[in-house]
């Protein structure tokens, strides 16, 4: 009579597989955490020959860097302005102001870089090299072949002005030592009666002083232009500024841009120089 | 008086200017809650010195006088918006303050405001106006400089912009709307405590 027989292990089943398995894996785990330091490159590999980068040095954010950075705001400014005006693209009476505007930026810059150098700093009279290939640039470009060029560099002349204003306000948050807000703000002061003269100029007679805000005036014209006001709001800002210049393109739309005041990436810091 | 330049005389309606004041406080609110979490204050920073509240009482006091004032002129018969908008923030700018520091908006610079009321009552309000508004906003830069407190320092450098502003629009209203020093320079001196 057969019987069938009980199958018997034969001593190479799964369980015991896994067994071993996890035992040589825990015992690698020991062995490679006590292993000795055996020297040797511990970077992430590299591949390819090209050359390895040079990280910048840490940025230090102190006064003289946001003087320094206010500086460099007022010949980004001035670079804008003087633009548009070897361009030929301002009136005769626009000229006086903007000549006028330009040598009060000059002279702030003297102003600051005084006090740059008493806190033993570099002065740095040259343009804001972030900004003006971020904005300026960008923005001169875009008026080349624009409808009106007279509305366009009346806007983009208040809009710089704004954002100087703006900026000056903004650091007195960030600067430590009160003589340097004093300073800041005796700029910041100029700049925003210099905003709101463009303001006055511009739309004054079309749409009053107060922005909406405060008097529910238009905040663009039937045109999609933003409204710039004399008194926009009742505390002083530190926003953005909108600004739309240029032709319209092929898709409907002008060029626009929002000018912001100076953070991380606009900085000039110590180991910056022009 | 060129006072009120086209799109903003319907200010001058009593429900409006309500409306607007109650958006006002409420604009207040919001911005002394933003001053006070500014990302850069320090606990000492945040503590006023008995120096810092007297200056501070001082500008607070001197944005009252400049809202009586522009009250007084509407009271001798001063009409348009911007009168209104400008008593208007001198008071929103007292109570900045206030809730900055806790200092109540009750008072003002009597000696101040019977130097000017005379002026403000007249045909040259807004003449007077603007050497306030430049007198106030060199009497804020002056502020600045004896302020240790960071939010306060934000505060008061808010004002001083939008005192700024208020002075180009005092110029074009009393004629100078090409005057570039008139619009320009503040020639004006700080008011000091006596």
């Amino acid at each position: 009579m057969n019987h069938p027989r009980a199958a018997r292990p034969n001593g190479f089943d799964r369980r015991t597989l896994l067994r071993a398995g996890g035992v040589s894996l825990l015992g690698g785990a020991v062995l490679s955490a006590c292993a000795a330091d055996f020297g040797g490159d511990t970077a992430p590999g590299r591949v390819g020959l090209a050359d390895e980068g040079t990280p910048l040095p840490d940025g230090i954010v102190d006064d003289v860097v946001l003087m320094r950075t206010m500086q460099s705001l007022e010949h980004t400014v001035v670079a804008g302005l003087t633009a548009m005006a070897d361009g030929g693209m301002f009136s005769a009476a626009q000229s006086t102001y903007i000549d006028r505007f330009i040598s009060d930026h000059v002279a702030a810059s003297g102003a600051l870089g005084a006090i740059i150098e008493a806190g033993g700093g570099e002065q740095f009279a040259c343009p804001n090299e972030w900004v003006m290939t971020r904005y300026i640039e960008p923005i001169l470009a875009a008026v080349q072949g624009t409808d009106d060029e007279m509305r366009d560099v009346r806007a983009i002349s208040h809009a710089l002005e704004t954002m100087l204003a703006h900026s000056y306000q903004h650091v007195v948050g960030l600067l430590d030592a009160p003589a340097h807000r004093r300073a800041a703000m005796v700029q910041g002061a100029a700049a925003s009666r210099r905003s709101a003269t463009l303001a006055v100029q511009s739309s004054a007679a079309l749409h009053g002083y107060v922005g909406p805000e405060l008097a529910g005036t238009p905040e663009r014209t039937s045109d999609g232009f933003p409204i710039p006001y004399a008194v926009p709001s009742t505390f002083g800002r530190v926003d953005q500024i909108e600004l739309v210049v240029g032709a319209v393109d092929d898709e409907g739309s002008r060029f626009s841009t929002l000018l912001q005041t100076p953070a991380e990436n606009t900085f000039v810091y110590a180991y910056q120089s022009c | 008086m060129n006072d009120a330049p086209r799109g903003t005389e319907n200010l001058d309606e009593a429900t409006g200017a309500r409306d607007r004041r109650a958006m006002l406080v409420a604009g207040l609110a919001g911005a002394v809650v933003a001053i006070a979490g500014a990302s850069k204050v320090t606990a000492a920073e945040n503590d006023f010195t008995a120096a810092e509240l007297d200056i501070l009482r001082f500008a607070q006091r001197l944005e009252l006088t400049a809202r009586d004032l522009y009250d007084a002129a509407m009271a001798a018969g001063a009409t348009g918006a911007i009168w209104e908008a400008m008593s208007e923030q001198h008071e929103a700018y007292a109570q900045s303050i206030a809730g900055l520091t806790g200092l109540s908006a009750d008072s003002r610079n009597d000696e101040v405001f019977d130097a000017l009321v005379g002026a403000f009552s007249s045909s040259g309000a807004a003449e007077a106006a603007y050497d306030l508004e430049s007198a106030a906003a060199a009497t804020h830069i002056e502020v600045l400089g004896l302020l240790n407190h960071r939010p306060a320092s934000e505060l008061i450098a808010s004002i001083i912009s939008a005192e700024s502003r208020h002075c180009v629009v005092l110029a074009d209203l009393t004629g100078r709307g090409t005057d570039l020093t008139s619009l320009l320079v503040n020639n004006a001196q700080p008011i000091l405590p006596a």
